[in-house]
């Protein structure tokens, strides 16, 4: 994989008008969504998408390959959605994403994350989540 | 498909660096589990935000992982 390219998008606005979407490998998701298999040992290559109208108290993580104990206490240390919301009220930046994307970034298959999950992801947020920016995020 | 302008806020930048991210701060000293710092250090997790955001207007460094230093971090 190091040997492609950079892939890089220059981005041309100012980032008072940008739509900043937040895509977190953090085993990020809804507590009313199916949490990530953590039983698979291949890794679940599964997302979920994440509206923006969601609130912190609204998510958890599931995710067997980092201490997210400190993310149980404040989602915001891995997934930023109320430091965000907060600097779209600041003028920083135009606003935040219809949808945001947590997935489960421990993977085995790393090929098929790269070739099926990355572009199922990058689809969802060019199509639906309407963002011209992305935050990406481990743990 | 248009291409979109990403950022990445990394607390693994040995492994990030081999990805060759587009445009990558690493949070000094942050660990694992903290990418934008502590639980509810808001102001922290905005300076944060706002540095990997402003990365966007920066020339462009392809690969290159930015080390920032935030003092905050190490108040408990």
């Amino acid at each position: 994989m190091s040997r492609k390219c950079v892939p890089f998008t220059p981005y041309e606005r100012e980032l008072s008008r940008a739509t900043v979407a937040i895509v977190t490998a953090g085993g990020v998701h809804r507590k009313d969504q199916q949490p990530f298999n953590i039983a698979d040992e291949l890794g679940d290559l599964s997302f979920r998408i994440i509206g923006a109208d969601a609130a912190a108290d609204d998510l958890m993580v599931t995710h067997h390959h980092y201490d997210h104990s400190d993310a149980d206490r404040d989602i915001n240390v891995v997934f930023p959605l109320d430091a965000l919301n907060e600097l779209v009220k600041e003028g920083f930046i135009g606003e935040a994403a219809r949808q945001h994307i947590g997935y489960m970034g421990y993977t085995m298959q790393l090929k098929r994350m790269y070739e099926e999950t990355a572009p199922q992801i990058a689809e969802e947020i060019d199509k639906r989540s309407r963002a011209d920016v992305v935050v990406l995020t481990g743990g | 498909m248009r291409g979109i302008s990403t950022v990445l806020i990394t607390v693994s930048p040995e492994a990030s660096r081999q990805m060759r991210p587009p445009r990558a701060i690493h949070p000094k000293d942050f660990k694992i589990g903290n990418s934008l710092g502590r639980p509810f250090q808001r102001e922290l997790h905005k300076r944060v935000l706002r540095d990997a955001l402003s990365l966007l207007k920066e020339p462009a460094r392809p690969g290159e992982i930015i080390e920032r230093a935030y003092a905050e971090y190490g108040e408990q």
